[in-house]
């Protein structure tokens, strides 16, 4: 056995296989001061990291706020991402509505109020121009102003309802009309189950259907879209949108539901966009492409209103779950 | 303080003054107090300090079992030990008619991708300790039990080995940062296999340790048991050989090269145990296995071998298939493991590299004068190794990320005894610092000096329970720094639990519906039996079925809350469980 003794003679005993501090150098002199502080430091982060909850009356101070200053034109959104649902429950869904929410990009929206805390902030907003800010508390809301708004003409995904919106299947020369459900069965379930589908939609012979749905993209943000899931082979879902308002542009997002296979082996889904039997664009869609954007140029349509017709195909012979939204602007 | 009075080669204590005890104004009982001198050999005293550090953690355990709700896991072991258990009552019971192989099947298929020890033990606890003789108010609790002496096992086990490697300070502080890891305390309290895996891995390293200090058959044949019963917790069993094969290797490798000069194969008696009498333990111990022996052992590995993936957020992003980042262990190990802990750590890895280095030179350029090799052992290799071997597969292309950071607790125990020796470090530092100090007021300082090391992890464990997967340390910000980052909120659906205890309990309406989201109806209906849930609410398994929706925060799980906003047509949570700000639970209400 072996000691090893201390000037201030302070034993400690290690057995014969053990090894005392070897004399590595000055880094060890340090240490009795390090280690303390640094233990000491660590307790003393986490008391204040403890203590630093965004208390709810900073919240509601925000809310208030933001209620008074927000038009229905303007976004309110969260950061950070975490904190979005604190946000939605403060701020109610009147505020923080499905439609703000499950946007399908900010190039609509005017202006929004970034509600945030910790001083994170909205990436998507970062070219934008700030207008405002008041702080309540820990709460920080940020008025931003959108450089080049898009003014939208018309959204079809508000068009789902039978006054706007007439669907069918399409096999062949066959075309069979889907008839519009105002209270079927809302169709949901847990992780995997396919996206749900809500109580008014359109019902197709065959188990198909066209309703508005909300799909989650690759990072998992949500996306506002008209669940339109093509049955496969030669079949084709095809809606026409009734006196839709045209302008320059007709733009939209095209995705499927998030637990798809997402190999590039995955089918093929085209979209078509038609005017009085013309073609007005197409997008192709691919699992892998995620939450994707399309633009067609319809300025020889500005200024009139027009029945767009939209057929869904997909190049494998199974119904596959996807979603797309649009708007004239 | 005389030197002489230091010498005295049979008492010391761990970094206490020893001649102080003596003074009879100490505490007026000078007799009783020299019985509680520790001797300087390590020994039952030291096993009986072990005994109370695991002891006061299992306490601690079930102190705080009750706050923690079922995992998915969980639910389906539970099953799987009262299935297990019963097979064993019919043996008693019947006899012959239990080996039947319909009998075993029937008893032994249920979650047969893992071995059966540790469910083995869940079930004789849960028989035992909740059925009969009625120890355990909640069966959850009695099941739980086994896990929970294991990790205490595991705080014994590190604590005397650290003791018997360097110091009792070092064995001491190991074993307390071990205990204060908030992800071993949040696991300790499961009844899964992770901690028993943990506990097991280091009893089964040391037991090789002793084996080759102390040679002789005993200590192989232990090491040979102790594997079998690793290889019949988990499969992570299978990377001990990795660990203790080239240690023991290079242990003898004077022997092995002289015998091979010699021609022949020397192998170390505790391998041969661990190669001979490993297999026999796991074999005998799965009944599962008694019956198509190849095939059912075959499908386990290939089980294991092809295992899918889970998915977890990472740095903000879903990551699920091979590989993992590789950022991954190492982000997670800091943002999980209290930083003095990692600082500690640190510390004694460098100062066991500076010693191996220096050895590694003299070796090299063969130094006559250098001293000769005390540590026969090779205790800093072999703990080099059992810390870097459950780290190394998930750096590798075909390692998925199978879920958190319990996968690789094996390694923590190492990693706390090198903490260990960065305290001894800070120790002597100390001593060197403040030569000046005796009697009380260096016992205060060493005292002060441990308390600075050990408040922080207690802190910021109590703190964490009973949201263990959603805290992390201050080193990253916290729970809300993690959330930040975009680490894992959590996994298992286990804070269901928090939910009720928060909503569901005080305000759902009698007989609510109530979308249970991650939690698998067996965890659901176990909460339910022991009052942790109100019993007149029903779980579906579907939002539009659900009066109250439950939704736990994951990033992969955010699909399933954009459905719930379908279902309830609204996307405001009526309630959010949270911890330090950040939502672990939102509640939906129609």
């Amino acid at each position: 056995m072996t000691r090893l003794e201390s000037e201030c003679s302070i034993a400690v005993v290690v057995t014969a296989h053990e090894h005392p501090p070897t004399d590595s150098g000055s880094w060890q002199a340090w240490w009795a001061a390090i280690i303390p502080v640094a233990g000491l430091l660590e307790l003393g982060a986490h008391c204040v990291q403890t203590c630093s909850v965004t208390p709810e009356s900073d919240w509601k101070a925000a809310r208030d706020y933001v209620a008074a200053q927000a038009t229905s034109d303007d976004l309110i959104a969260f950061a950070p991402r975490w904190a979005d649902p604190l946000g939605r429950e403060y701020f109610g869904s009147d505020l923080a509505t499905i439609e703000r929410e499950a946007r399908a990009d900010e190039s609509r929206f005017p202006r929004a109020f970034e509600v945030s805390i910790r001083g994170a902030h909205l990436g998507a907003l970062a070219d934008w121009t700030r207008d405002a800010q008041r702080r309540f508390g820990a709460v920080l809301v940020t008025t931003w102003r959108n450089p080049a708004p898009a003014r939208v003409l018309d959204d079809f995904v508000a068009m789902v309802n039978p006054e706007r919106l007439q669907v069918s299947i399409v096999q062949g020369n066959r075309e069979t009309d889907c008839a519009f459900v105002g209270a079927a069965p809302v169709l949901s379930g847990g992780l995997g189950a396919g996206q749900a589908v809500p109580a008014r939609r359109f019902t197709c012979p065959g188990g198909g259907l066209v309703a508005t749905s909300i799909v989650a993209d690759a990072d998992y943000y949500p996306h506002r879209c008209i669940y339109a899931p093509p049955a496969g082979g030669a079949s084709l879902v095809r809606l026409r949108f009734l006196g839709v308002a045209m302008g320059h542009a007709l733009r939209g997002h095209q995705g499927q539901y998030i637990e798809t296979d997402t190999s590039p082996q995955g089918p093929l889904v085209t979209i078509t966009f038609r005017v009085d039997e013309s073609i007005v664009g197409q997008a192709v869609h691919r699992a892998a492409d995620g939450w994707k954007p399309f633009e067609f140029d319809t300025t020889r349509l500005a200024g009139r209103r027009a029945d767009i017709v939209v057929e869904v195909g997909v190049s494998k012979g199974e119904r596959y779950p996807y979603c797309f939204e649009a708007n004239t602007r | 303080m005389k030197l002489s009075s230091l010498r005295r080669p049979d008492l010391i204590g761990w970094g206490t003054r020893l001649p102080a005890l003596r003074r009879p104004y100490l505490m007026g009982w000078p007799s009783r107090l020299s019985a509680l001198r520790l001797p300087r050999r390590i020994g039952w005293r030291d096993h009986g300090i072990g005994a109370a550090l695991g002891t006061a953690y299992v306490v601690a355990l079930l102190a705080t079992a009750r706050s923690i709700g079922f995992t998915r896991d969980e639910s389906f072991y539970f099953r799987a030990a009262t299935s297990y258990f019963g097979w064993w009552h019919m043996l008693f019971a019947r006899g012959v008619d239990a080996l039947a192989q319909s009998a075993i099947d029937g008893a032994w298929s249920d979650n047969h991708e893992h071995p059966a020890l540790v469910k083995t033990l869940f079930g004789f606890s849960w028989g035992y300790l909740h059925e009969r003789f009625h120890v355990f108010h909640d069966a959850s609790t009695s099941y739980r039990f086994p896990a929970m002496c294991m990790a205490g096992s595991a705080i014994w086990t590190t604590y005397i080995f650290g003791a018997r490697a360097w110091d009792r300070s070092a064995g001491l502080v190991a074993a307390v940062l071990l205990a204060l890891m908030p992800r071993v305390f949040f696991h300790s309290h499961l009844a899964c296999f992770d901690v028993p895996m943990m506990a097991i891995w280091i009893h089964c390293i040391y037991v090789h340790w002793r084996a080759q200090q102390r040679g002789g058959v005993g200590w192989a044949i232990a090491t040979g048991v102790v594997f079998g019963l690793a290889l019949e917790t988990k499969h992570n069993a299978w990377m001990i050989p990795a660990v203790v094969v080239p240690h023991a290797l290079f242990v003898h490798r004077h022997a092995l090269v002289r015998g091979l000069r010699a021609g022949r194969l020397a192998l170390p008696t505790s391998l041969v145990s661990m190669a001979v009498i490993g297999p026999i333990v796991f074999f005998a111990l799965w009944p599962y296995l008694w019956n198509d022996t190849l095939a059912r052992v075959q499908w386990y590995v290939n089980f294991h071998l092809n295992h899918n993936y889970y998915s977890i957020e990472f740095l903000g992003r879903n990551v699920g298939g091979p590989p993992a980042p590789k950022a991954f262990l190492p982000v997670m190990v800091l943002a999980t493991v209290p930083a003095i802990t990692i600082l500690l750590f640190a510390a004694g890895a460098v100062d066991r590299s500076f010693d191996a280095g220096r050895r590694v030179r003299a070796a090299l350029l063969r130094r006559r004068d250098e001293p000769p090799r005390a540590d026969r052992s090779e205790t800093d290799l072999l703990l080099a190794l059992s810390l870097a071997v459950p780290m190394v597969p998930f750096f590798l292309e075909r390692t998925p990320i199978f879920g958190g950071t319990k996968h690789w607790m094996t390694a923590y125990p190492a990693l706390a005894l090198f903490a260990g020796r960065g305290f001894t470090i800070a120790l002597s530092a100390l001593r060197r610092a403040l030569p000046k100090l005796d009697g009380r007021a260096a016992l205060g300082t060493r005292t002060a000096l441990f308390t600075s090391v050990v408040l922080a992890p207690l802190a910021v464990t109590a703190h964490s329970t009973p949201f263990g997967l959603s805290a992390y340390v201050p080193l990253v910000g916290g729970t809300a720094g993690g959330a930040d980052l975009g680490l894992n909120r959590q996994f298992w659906g286990y804070t269901t639990q928090n939910a009720a205890e928060e909503y569901l309990n005080p305000r759902a309406p009698r007989g609510a519906s109530v979308f249970i989201h991650d939690t698998t109806l067996g965890a659901w209906t176990q909460m339910q039996r022991e009052d942790r849930i109100r019993a007149d609410l029903i779980a579906v398994g579907a939002p539009h079925e659900a009066q109250i929706a439950l939704l736990q925060h994951e990033l992969h799980m955010n699909e399933v809350e954009y459905a719930i906003w379908v279902a309830f047509g609204s996307d405001a949570p009526a309630y959010i469980v949270r911890h330090d700000g950040v939502p672990i639970v939102s509640v939906y209400r129609r």
